[in-house]
C-alpha cells in the first residue's frame, strides 16, 4: 500500500471514530444520565450492569436461535450448530448474572463500609480485563466450533465440560478476578466498618472463588470427575450464588422499605443457616446416577425435601411484614422485581424442583426437558429478578433519586416489560414441562433410554407443539427484554418529584 | 434400596410433589395471614391446606414406594410442614419485638401529644 492508499485509510478511520464519538454525546443527551449522581464505586458498577444488560441479550438471542433449531433442525447448522448456540444460551446467563451480582456488591460496598473502595483502580483493571477475556473466550466459541479435543484446545478454545466451558486460561482469569474483587471487598470493610451483612458477604466470596476451582482440575474416573463437576454447579449457584441474593436482598430491603438493620441482618443468618442446612447436601441429588455408593439416594432426597422449608420461611415473613408495615415505596419498578423474585424462587425452586428430586421419579426426568423446564423457571425467578429490581435501584440513583413510585410517566412500559418478560419464562417453563413429562415417559419408563426410545420421544407430537410454545414464548420473553432496556433508560427522565428518604423503621 | 414409580402412578408423583409444596405454602400463608387478621374462616382455610398437605405426603409415599427410613421423610414432610410456620412466625415476632416496641412508643408519645 502506498503512502497515500494509508493517508486515505487514516482519515477514513479517524472519520469513523469521530462519527462514533458522536453517536455516543448524542446518545448521553438523550438519557440524560448524571454521572455526578453516582460515587466512584458506583461508577464501576455501572459498567459491570451494562455489559450485564449485553450479556442478557446475549442469552436470548442464542436461546432463540437454539429453540429453532428444535423445530427446524437444519437452520444454521455448520454455520452456528446447536450445540455452540446453547453453550452461548447457558454461559451468556451464568456470567451476566455474575455480572449483576458484582455490579450488586460495588454499589453498596462503599455505603455499607462508609468509607471509598481501597482498590478501585484495579477494580476497574479486572472489570476491563474480565470484559476483554469473555468476548474473546465468545469470539472463539463461534470460530472454533468443531475440531480435535488436545491438551491445547483444552487451554484455549473449549474445556469442554458442560455449563463451564470456558478454556482454562479463562478459568484462572475468572478466580484471579474473583480474588480481587474479595480482595477488594474485604480491605474496604477491613478500612471502614464491618456489618453482619460484610461478615456474610466475605465468607460467602470465599466460598464463590474457592468452589470455582473444583471444576479445573481432571480425574481420570468419570464418576470423580463428575462427583467435582457438581460441586462448580450445585454449590457454586445453590448455594454461595443464593447466598449472595441473600446479601443483595437484604441491603436493598433496607433501602427500598426501610427495614431495621437488625432485622435484616438476623433473618440474613436464619436463611443463611436454613439454605446451607439443607442445600449443601441436598448436593445429592446430583449424585443419584454418576457411580456414586447408594447412601446417596437417600442423602439427596431428604436434603431435597428439606430444601424447600426457606422458602416457606419466606412466606410466613412477607405475611408478618405486610401485616405490620405498609408496603409503601418510591421505585414501584424495584419493588415489584422484588416480589416478582420471592414467587419466581419459591415455583422456580420450590415446586419445580422437589416435583422431580425424588430418586424414585428423578430416574426418569434426570436431564430431560424436566431438568430445563425447572432450569428455566429457577434461574430467572431467583437471580434474574433481583439483578433486574437493582437496575432500577441504580437507575434511580443515577437519575439523581427522582420518583419512581405511582402515578410515574410511562408506567406501563415497566409493567408491560415485567408481565412479558414473566409471562414470557413461564411460558417455557409450562412448554418444556410437557416436552420433559412426554420425554421421561416415552424415552426412559417405556422405551428404557433406549436411542429408539429417544427419537420416539424426540418426535412426538406432544413433544414438537412443546418446542413451538417454547420459541413463541422466548419471542415473548425478547419483546420484554427490549421493553425493559427501553424502560431502564427512558424511566425517570424529566421527572421532577423527588423520591422520599428512606429512613429504618 | 428404592423402588422406582409404576408407569400408572407418573402423573400422580409430580402431581402430588408439586401439592405437597404448594399446600405447605399455602398452609403457612393462611396460617400467619390468621395471625396478622384472626379470623376463624382463615384458620379453617389454614388447616384445611395442611390437610390437603398431608393427603398429598400420604399419595406420594404410596406412588414413590417409600418403604423402611424412607418413611422418614413423610413423617418429617408431615409434621415439619405443620410446625416449621408456626416456629417462624414465633421468630418473626421476637426479631421484630424491639422494632415494634418503638413504632408503639412513638404512637404512644404522639397520642400524649
Amino acid at each position: 500500500m502506498n503512502t497515500s492508499g494509508l493517508n486515505e485509510a487514516a482519515q477514513k478511520a479517524a472519520a469513523l471514530c469521530e462519527k462514533s464519538r458522536a453517536c455516543v454525546n448524542d446518545f448521553k443527551a438523550w438519557v440524560q444520565l448524571d454521572s455526578r449522581n453516582l460515587s466512584d464505586g458506583q461508577q464501576l458498577a455501572v459498567k459491570y450492569f451494562i455489559v450485564a444488560v449485553i450479556l442478557f441479550f446475549a442469552q436470548i438471542l442464542f436461546g432463540l436461535l437454539a429453540a429453532t433449531q428444535f423445530i427446524f433442525p437444519g437452520f444454521l447448522y455448520e454455520i452456528l450448530d446447536f450445540s455452540v448456540n446453547r453453550m452461548i444460551h447457558i454461559n451468556a446467563m451464568i456470567v451476566w448474572m455474575l455480572y449483576g451480582f458484582i455490579g450488586c456488591v460495588y454499589w453498596f460496598l462503599e455505603e455499607e463500609s462508609g468509607t471509598e473502595i481501597v482498590g478501585l483502580k484495579l477494580g476497574n483493571i479486572a472489570f476491563w480485563v474480565l470484559t476483554a477475556a469473555v468476548t474473546l473466550v465468545v469470539l472463539v466459541y463461534l470460530l472454533v466450533q468443531i475440531g480435535p479435543g488436545k491438551d491445547s484446545s483444552l487451554w484455549f478454545i473449549n474445556e469442554g465440560r458442560e455449563y463451564i466451558e470456558a478454556p482454562r486460561w479463562a478459568d484462572i482469569g475468572i478466580v484471579v478476578v474473583m480474588l480481587i474483587f474479595f480482595y477488594n471487598v474485604v480491605a474496604t470493610f477491613s478500612k471502614g466498618k464491618w456489618s453482619g451483612i460484610a461478615g456474610v458477604l466475605t465468607l460467602d466470596l470465599v466460598a464463590l472463588a474457592g468452589l470455582y476451582t473444583a471444576g479445573m482440575f481432571y480425574m481420570t474416573n468419570i464418576t470423580h470427575e463428575q462427583y467435582w463437576w457438581w460441586w462448580v454447579i450445585h454449590l457454586w449457584v445453590e448455594a454461595t450464588w443464593e447466598v449472595l441474593v441473600g446479601v443483595i436482598m437484604a441491603w436493598s430491603l433496607m433501602k427500598l422499605l426501610g427495614v431495621r438493620r437488625k432485622i435484616v441482618q438476623t433473618w440474613l443468618y436464619i436463611e443463611v443457616a436454613l439454605m446451607f442446612g439443607s442445600g449443601i447436601l441436598g448436593l445429592g441429588h446430583h449424585y443419584f446416577w454418576i457411580g456414586t455408593p447408594e447412601y446417596w439416594l437417600t442423602i439427596g432426597g431428604f436434603f431435597s425435601a428439606l430444601e424447600p422449608i426457606p422458602l416457606v420461611a419466606m412466606v410466613v415473613h412477607a405475611v408478618y411484614d405486610s401485616g405490620s408495615h405498609a408496603l409503601k415505596s418510591g421505585n414501584h419498578p424495584a419493588l415489584a422485581w422484588i416480589i416478582a423474585q420471592a414467587f419466581g424462587n419459591f415455583f422456580g425452586a420450590g415446586v419445580w424442583g422437589f416435583m422431580h428430586t425424588l430418586p424414585q421419579i428423578n430416574l426418569y426426568t434426570h436431564g430431560t426437558q424436566w431438568s430445563a423446564s425447572h432450569g428455566h423457571l429457577a434461574f430467572f425467578g431467583a437471580y434474574a429478578t433481583i439483578n433486574i429490581a437493582f437496575f432500577y435501584l441504580a437507575i434511580q440513583h443515577w437519575r439523581g433519586d427522582v420518583w419512581m413510585g405511582g402515578g410515574s410517566q410511562n408506567a406501563w412500559r415497566w409493567k408491560w416489560a415485567l408481565g412479558l418478560l414473566n409471562g414470557g419464562v413461564l411460558g417455557m417453563t409450562i412448554a418444556l414441562l410437557i416436552a420433559g413429562y412426554e420425554q421421561s415417559f416415552i424415552e426412559r419408563a417405556v422405551e428404557g433410554s433406549t436411542w429408539g426410545g429417544y427419537f420416539t420421544a424426540q418426535n412426538h407430537p406432544s413433544f414438537q407443539s412443546a418446542m413451538i410454545w417454547r420459541l413463541f414464548f422466548g419471542g415473548m420473553t425478547f419483546a420484554g427484554f427490549i421493553l425493559l432496556v427501553w424502560d431502564l433508560l427512558t424511566i425517570g427522565k424529566g421527572e421532577t418529584r423527588k423520591a422520599p428518604e428512606i429512613i429504618e423503621s | 434400596m428404592i423402588e422406582p414409580v409404576a408407569l400408572e402412578d407418573f402423573f400422580i408423583t409430580f402431581f402430588s410433589s408439586a401439592l405437597i409444596i404448594l399446600a405447605g405454602a399455602g398452609y403457612a400463608l393462611l396460617f400467619s395471614w390468621s395471625k396478622v387478621n384472626p379470623s376463624i374462616r382463615i384458620k379453617i382455610a389454614a388447616y384445611v391446606s395442611y390437610a390437603v398437605l398431608v393427603l398429598a405426603v400420604a399419595v406420594l409415599t404410596r406412588a414413590a414406594h417409600f418403604q423402611g427410613y424412607w418413611l422418614i421423610i413423610s413423617v418429617l414432610m408431615a409434621v415439619g410442614y405443620f410446625f416449621a410456620p408456626i416456629g417462624i412466625w414465633h421468630l418473626c415476632v421476637k426479631t421484630h419485638a424491639g422494632s415494634n416496641l418503638k413504632n408503639n412508643n412513638n404512637n404512644n408519645n404522639n397520642n400524649r401529644g
